[in-house]
């Protein structure tokens, strides 16, 4: 593995990051005070340099921040889902404060994602309420309000490939998929026993999305065919708290867990774990892949750190 | 919704079918953040070994063994011999554990005179108890940095004269048991433990597999220090050559070569001369530091120390050692044998070391990867120390975060095991 930079938040405890879309260094971390049990939250825009990690621009808030969404439209601009229900537009170039704030979620917001089919620009929100909205980039009044879930949501995340398209990952164990213009749910998947903590599209197949649940394990599903998974990806030996899929590779995700690690996989391949990283000391809860730098990963821990690293196995795998 | 609740919940789900899994304290797999008082290997080299009085440093004096590794160790890393603030040589066979002898190396290798030096004997163990006592020393800040060695020249001395014993000796059935051949103690614990010839023999091949492979894919190169010597032959002919390659290794050998060999030790025996460990001439250095004065220095940290454990059993059947040294080691470290990634057990004799290996559950695979004693050889007062340093390397090797334990079991019934980290690249 090349150098691993880290970004020490003391004090901070991250639950999400996202690397920025515009800028090949750049990243964003939501983080909450006390575990994010109580207290405020800190957004964080961070660069990295050649050896490390720089903050570049930070904001606190009232209450516990849980994830975090860079817009798709402007670079500096970026939203924020707190514990108090609300979602806030921050801009990284010039604002003290948030240019809006949306208070309509009467829960926590454990998920904001913006739409990357550019035609749409569209933000979606999933909150404890078990409510999944749907907003313009500029946080007006939400365009819609998508129910159905018996639990609380944790994660909503837009197809990459089909517009108007959100998956749900919930509390009451089903993956469920949305159509926003419709408002309506059009499939429930029973994914797992337990809560479902995450999910992801995969970036190469508009069929295929991951769920990471409470059960440690992580689920590749085919829409079409939702009796069972595609694959079931085990290893983890506490419940898994983020997924992704590769952006460069139709078969490798990553998945973080509060067993500490952070695990690669190929389901592609007979074994599919592909690589075991143990470099936190604490839950970890953010995960993303660099868009810019192929095989470059950025993670966040309840060990307030932010740490940015290629693992060997990714520049193998490929 | 209480936040504190529902996380609670992902740790152990209401609804979910598969049993839970018992909640458990177990190491994380990340380093706390490291203290700058802990004790860090820097790095180590060794010469290779050779068979003692046939091999290449049969006309070898140990000083100059000793005074080879002492010299590469240092000049690799740049450090000037008078930042260390002690040396500690592990020595059984020299008179007084080769005290003068080592000072002797020490001048040798043009180390300063303000620069101290002492040796010590715990038998097999005296390489690892060389590298203990540095610990030990930094640990109580008497030094910073400090040089762990271990050398024996079997070509010269012989375990022949056991010093002045009191005739009270065989009143006293342990003090007798002290006396008893190293093989008969081998022969006593396969009897005891039930490890057969063939069990034996098995292993002993494995060794001589795993060290042929590892010296032919020239995993040994890197910590091997060339030593040039003279070798004298039959006719008084003298030959200078510079021996790199250890000298013990049988490629080749197979299971009926070995179960050919007559016992050694006992008429109807399973102990041979091929699964013991061979008599060898060899030397190793370790270089050790506290973590903050090592750093400050811009050396690399190749190790840490996590935990250690000598512990005594009964001298008739030394061999069993590591089986109670390693677990009273790992729990001092807060580690388990899954949390080890490699051990490096000293096969004195084949006997003990699948006795060890069995009575522990190790899985074999992670049992001397490169071979061990029977294969290499067992130059007593440098094994410690050896077998560190090829943990070590294998370990980073492996590239990863890692933990790997060195133990020994010890003459007059004693064993020795010390548990080490590898931080990762």
């Amino acid at each position: 593995m090349t150098t691993m930079k880290v970004f020490r938040c003391p004090g901070r405890h991250g639950y999400a990051v996202e690397a920025s879309p515009f800028l090949p260094n750049r990243l964003a971390c939501a983080a909450s005070q006390y575990y994010g049990i109580t207290g405020s939250g800190s957004l964080f825009v961070l660069d990295q340099t050649e050896t490390g990690i720089v903050l570049v621009r930070s904001w606190q808030w009232g209450d516990g921040l849980f994830d975090v969404a860079w817009s798709e439209a402007n670079e500096h601009v970026l939203v924020a889902g707190g514990g108090d229900g609300s979602l806030q537009l921050w801009d990284s170039a010039n604002q003290n404060a948030p240019l809006k704030v949306a208070k309509e979620h009467t829960q926590e917001v454990y998920s904001v994602d913006w739409s990357q089919t550019r035609a749409e620009n569209l933000i979606a929100s999933g909150s404890w309420d078990r409510s999944v909205k749907v907003w313009d980039q500029n946080l007006g009044a939400s365009l819609a309000t998508l129910r159905g879930h018996e639990g609380v949501v944790y994660s909503s995340i837009w197809s990459p490939h089909i517009p108007g398209c959100i998956a749900s990952a919930s509390g009451d164990g089903t993956l469920r998929v949305w159509d926003v213009k419709a408002a309506a749910c059009r499939l429930a998947v029973p994914a797992h026993k337990a809560e479902i903590l995450s999910c992801d599209w995969c970036k190469y197949d508009q069929n295929l999305v991951a769920t990471g649940s409470v059960d440690c394990s992580v689920c590749v599903w085919d829409l079409r065919n939702v009796t069972q998974p595609v694959n079931q990806l085990l290893g983890h030996s506490y419940a898994i708290r983020r997924v992704k899929f590769s952006p460069f590779s139709r078969t490798v995700l990553a998945s973080c867990s509060y067993d500490f690690t952070v695990r690669f996989w190929d389901f592609g391949r007979r074994l599919p774990l592909l690589d075991t990283v143990e470099h936190h000391s604490e839950f970890v809860c953010g995960l993303d892949f660099n868009l810019h730098i192929p095989h470059q990963v950025v993670d966040c821990s309840w060990d307030e750190t932010v740490k940015i690293y290629s693992p060997s196995c990714l520049t193998a795998a490929s | 919704m209480n936040r504190l609740k529902l996380i609670s919940g992902h740790l152990s789900p209401g609804g979910s079918a598969a049993p839970l899994p018992d909640l458990r304290s177990s190491d994380c797999g990340c380093a706390a953040p490291s203290s700058g008082d802990e004790v860090v290997v820097v790095h180590g080299r060794r010469t290779a070994i050779g068979k003692a009085k046939k091999g290449s440093f049969k006309d070898t004096t140990p000083d100059e063994l000793l005074s080879a590794v002492m010299t590469a160790v240092l000049k690799d890393v740049g450090l000037s011999p008078d930042q260390l603030g002690d040396v500690c040589v592990g020595n059984v066979l020299q008179p007084g554990a080769g005290a003068l002898m080592a000072r002797v190396a020490h001048f040798l290798s043009g180390f300063p005179e303000k620069v101290p030096v002492y040796t010590v004997n715990r038998q097999c163990s005296s390489g690892l108890q060389a590298l203990l006592n540095i610990a030990g020393s930094i640990r109580s800040g008497t030094i910073q940095l400090g040089l762990a060695c271990g050398v024996e020249s079997m070509s010269l001395r012989s375990m022949g004269d056991p010093g002045d014993l009191s005739s009270g000796l065989s009143a006293n059935a342990k003090a007798r048991d002290c006396l008893i051949p190293m093989g008969v103690t081998s022969e006593n614990v396969a009897e005891r433990f039930r490890v057969s010839r063939r069990q034996q023999d098995s292993f002993a091949l494995d060794s001589q597999i795993k060290a042929a492979l590892a010296r032919d894919s020239g995993l040994f190169d890197q910590e091997i220090v060339p030593v040039s010597v003279t070798v004298r032959d039959e006719s008084g002919q003298e030959r200078r050559l510079e021996i790199r390659r250890d000298e013990g290794i049988r490629a080749g050998t197979t299971l009926e070569d070995l179960a050919r060999l007559r016992p050694a030790f006992k008429p109807d025996g399973t102990t041979t001369a091929g699964n013991s460990s061979q008599v060898s001439d060899g030397a190793a250095a370790v270089l050790l530091g506290r973590r903050a004065a090592v750093e400050e220095l811009g050396l690399p940290v190749l190790g840490v120390l996590r935990g250690s454990a000598v512990v005594g059993v009964p001298p008739d059947l030394m061999g069993v050692g590591p089986a109670l040294a390693i677990p009273a080691a790992l729990q001092q470290a807060g580690l388990k044998v899954n949390d080890i990634d490699v051990f490096e057990i000293n096969e004195a004799f084949a006997s003990q070391a699948v006795f060890c290996v069995q009575r522990l559950a190790l899985p074999p695979e992670k049992v001397n990867p490169l071979g061990g004693a029977i294969a290499l050889g067992h130059p007593l007062g440098c094994t410690g120390a050896r077998q560190v340093v090829t943990l070590l390397n294998e370990l980073r090797r492996r590239g990863r975060r890692a933990f790997g334990v060195v133990s020994m079991c010890i003459g007059t019934g004693m064993g020795a095991a010390a548990v080490f980290e590898y931080p990762g690249p």
